[in-house]
């Protein structure tokens, strides 16, 4: 009976023609604008939580602590959540720093008559501290330290790229759910198409009795089967372009992004994208179920 | 087998109702041959409606194969139907299928196992005279031919009630006397049937119960 089942699906499939490639065209469109905009989602993520890593937060002290306040004060923001690590910068070894930097200009620090920049604690962060609301809380904490003058540094561009990214999912739903639903009426439209050709086989299936799965199972197979060949279509259009155009971005994403490759979609996404294809058609079949009605 | 109490169906078009069949009341027993006789728009086809659900009586009792048939539920009407046999005027071939497909369908759709299709199909064919003529399309075949082959399509299922809706409407004498003939034989092999025309001559060359339908009314049960 399955057999039969999908074997009527594809007759059926055939006989929409053009409708048919219509949904199945739509389909791809709307999984692959999903897709791509995911596979540019997860690079620039792996972008931000590579950069995450990197980030330091530095407190600028009042005045220089002796040393055994230079311990107790280390212990004290070592203590607060969100901190991997804290390592003291005193005023000299900070004025030391300055000096490399100048390179051979480094005489002009010298000529100071006495150190003008403070001492400092770099504060790098753990995975809480590294979420925007962590590096929030803990700038707030660190803010409210006595020994305080001023904070800096944070999470301000990590977070820019962040909602870069949330942004770049928003669009690609929004984007993807706009090709769905017009693939989902053009299945509707299709299957339509269907059970106005086979109305005469309709017709005959209820005078003599089939069950209504029988009736209905091919609408919703025959569905299902444009959703799950517009998916295939679609990941072999996203692999198609990666490989094309992923040897001639890799070098600017390098030097703008700092990835030195870039990755495709995890095998459970392409998974999910086909399951998507595929309900998708199949939602589109059970619209049109309604009109199966004698 | 088939029992009708007190039977009415009013159609209404607009304000006006239309009396499609008034007070009707009849039995027909397991084995039985009924010829159902009236000119056209006596009611034989809202009748017969009537007994495989396709309408529902605005008053009235029916009963057919002992199902209470106004009040099954959408379930029991395909249950009830697959004990039915119905055959149309027009036959009701699907085109683009051949013959042997036509018939073939029916026993698909219900789940007849695959090896039990191909000998259930031809014997069905052998039956109607039609076994030369399993790879002919509808468009290809006559219209005897076609009510034959619309009367394969019915008793493959082996049907316990065999309801033709004027099958030789549309056929010349010699069609016609060759689908009475195949009716005979599906009667004969222990189907009930009940046969619909507008035809007297037809209706008296069954020699069976005939049921006289005029206006919607049933004036005569004689034989």
């Amino acid at each position: 009976m399955l057999g039969f089942l999908i074997g009527e699906a594809l007759r059926d499939l055939h006989r929409a023609g053009r409708v048919a490639v219509a949904a199945i065209l739509l389909t791809t469109l709307s999984l692959a604008a999903l897709g791509g905009f995911w596979l540019v989602s997860t690079n620039v993520g792996q972008a931000a939580e590579q950069w995450r890593d990197r980030v330091r937060i530095t407190v600028f002290l009042k005045q220089e602590p002796s040393a055994a306040e230079t311990d107790e004060l280390v212990d004290r923001v070592q203590a607060m959540p969100g901190v991997a690590a804290v390592r003291y910068v005193s005023k000299s070894e900070a004025l030391g720093t300055l000096k490399e930097v100048l390179g051979k200009d480094a005489s002009v620090a010298e000529q100071l008559p006495t150190n003008p920049l403070p001492a400092s604690l770099e504060v790098m962060l753990n995975e809480q501290g590294a979420t925007p609301e962590g590096a929030r809380g803990l700038i707030t904490r660190l803010s409210e330290l006595p020994e305080t003058d001023e904070v800096s540094g944070g999470m301000d561009w990590v977070d820019r790229l962040a909602r870069g990214r949330r942004l770049l999912d928003v669009i690609g739903l929004g984007i993807g759910a706009v090709l769905a639903v017009a693939a989902i009426l053009t299945v509707t439209t299709a299957t339509t198409l269907v059970l106005h050709l086979r109305r005469q086989e309709l017709e005959i299936m209820r005078l003599v009795g089939a069950p209504e799965l029988v009736v209905r199972l091919p609408l919703l197979l025959q569905g299902m089967l444009q959703g799950l060949l517009g998916a295939v279509m679609a990941i072999w259009l996203l692999i198609a372009v990666y490989a094309l155009a992923g040897p001639h971005l890799e070098p600017l994403v390098n030097q703008t992004l700092g990835l030195e490759r870039l990755t495709f979609l995890k095998p459970h996404t392409v998974v999910g994208l086909m399951l998507a294809g595929t309900m998708l058609g199949g939602f589109g079949g059970w619209l049109a179920r309604g009109r199966t009605a004698p | 087998m088939i029992e009708l109490h007190r039977v009415w169906k009013v159609f209404s078009v607009g304000p006006v109702k239309v009396p499609a069949l008034s007070d009707i009341s009849f039995r027909v027993a397991k084995g039985e041959c009924v010829t159902l006789h009236g000119a056209s728009g006596a009611g034989k086809t809202t009748l017969l409606r009537l007994l495989y659900r396709e309408e529902l009586p605005t008053e009235g009792d029916i009963e057919v194969l002992g199902c209470d048939v106004p009040a099954l539920r959408v379930r029991e009407v395909a249950a009830l139907r697959r004990s039915i046999g119905v055959v149309f005027q027009d036959a009701k071939l699907l085109p683009g299928r051949t013959v042997y497909e036509n018939v073939a369908f029916v026993l698909r759709v219900l789940g007849t196992p695959r090896r039990e299709i191909t000998p259930r199909v031809f014997d069905a064919l052998r039956r109607v005279g039609l076994s030369a003529r399993a790879q002919a399309y509808p468009a290809q075949l006559s219209q005897g031919e076609a009510q034959r082959a619309a009367l394969a399509r019915a008793i493959a299922r082996k049907p316990l009630l065999l309801l033709a809706d004027e099958p030789t409407g549309s056929l010349d004498e010699s069609m016609a006397g060759e689908v009475i003939d195949i009716i005979k034989d599906i009667w004969a092999r222990g189907t009930t049937v009940l046969f619909a025309t507008h035809q007297a001559r037809l209706a008296a060359a069954l020699h069976q119960r005939t049921l006289h339908l005029l206006s919607g009314r049933l004036v005569k049960d004689e034989g």
